[in-house]
């Protein structure tokens, strides 16, 4: 079982969240290239390592956050804050 | 204003229930409830004064539950749920804040007797020690694979859990709890008027 530190309910079972998938910076929409967008949209890091990421906390504050996980060994590292909006879609 | 429709309880059918236990388990799906959606900071949560995760009761004896950040349910009587969102009117010239009568939308289960927390660690991921979900205490998580609202809300001393979730999960919901509280001697109560 994968135990995620939700910001708001605590450690919750990862089927009570949905995954994100990786955070990265929204490009400024009045200077980004079409190649800067493509990279946004489509391009992964994938890393064998630590990654930021979205998560949703579905069945719980139903609220999005985001967080660093250890993709090799599944540790959390950086837990935000409760009302912490770091990366999170609103 | 045209009258509200009678209401009718999502739960239609009951299951045979073994009755030699102390647990209890009732439908009280229609008291009224109210959800309330506003900032989690706000003059809306000053007003209602139950942070995410609590729950306290009005003078009236209406229920407030800080279900998630910036969004509370308010059970009770319907003439003390009034009372307590009354105020949310003054407030709109502060915030944006929306009040939805939830009564027909939502059905309301209320588990008690000391095994309840046994049965529910059955069909629910949460801890439901005394120091993680001591008495008011509200959190928001699966039960049998159903997205609920839970509130410890004991009754003389006794636990006892109230049970939120959509209506039409209701009598799936029911029989479900029916069959995880079978094995430490659940009855169907008749539903209290609260």
């Amino acid at each position: 079982m994968l135990l995620v530190p939700c910001p708001n309910c605590g450690p919750r079972n990862s089927t009570d969240l949905r995954y994100g998938g990786e955070s990265h910076a929204r490009p400024d929409p009045n200077t980004a290239s079409p190649a800067e967008w493509r990279a946004y949209l489509y391009l992964r890091d994938n890393p064998a390592g630590w990654l930021r990421e979205n998560w949703y906390c579905a069945s719980g504050c139903r609220r999005w956050f985001s967080i660093e996980r250890n993709t090799a060994t599944n540790e959390f590292r950086d837990p935000p804050l409760p009302g912490d909006k770091r990366g999170g879609a609103a | 204003m045209a009258d509200a429709p009678a209401f009718e309880s999502p739960v239609v059918r009951s299951y045979p229930a073994s009755r030699a236990g102390d647990l209890t388990l009732s439908d009280e799906s229609a008291v009224t409830k109210w959800l309330v959606r506003a900032g989690a900071e706000g003059p809306t949560a000053d007003l209602l004064d139950a942070r995410f995760g609590t729950s306290r009761l009005t003078p009236g004896d209406a229920l407030v539950l800080g279900s998630r950040p910036g969004e509370w349910i308010v059970v009770g009587a319907a003439s003390e749920v009034a009372a307590a969102v009354a105020g949310l009117d003054r407030l709109e010239e502060q915030e944006f804040c929306s009040a939805l009568d939830w009564t027909h939308g939502r059905a309301m289960f209320r588990v008690t007797g000391a095994s309840a927390p046994r049965m529910l660690e059955k069909v629910c991921g949460i801890d439901w020690s005394d120091h993680m979900t001591p008495d008011g205490a509200v959190v928001s998580a699966p039960v049998a694979l159903v997205t609920c609202d839970i509130a410890r809300n004991d009754r003389d001393r006794v636990r006892s859990y109230l049970i939120f979730c959509d209506r039409s999960f209701g009598q799936y919901l029911f029989g479900a709890l029916i069959d995880a509280g079978n094995e430490f001697g659940l009855s169907v109560a008749a539903a209290s008027a609260s």
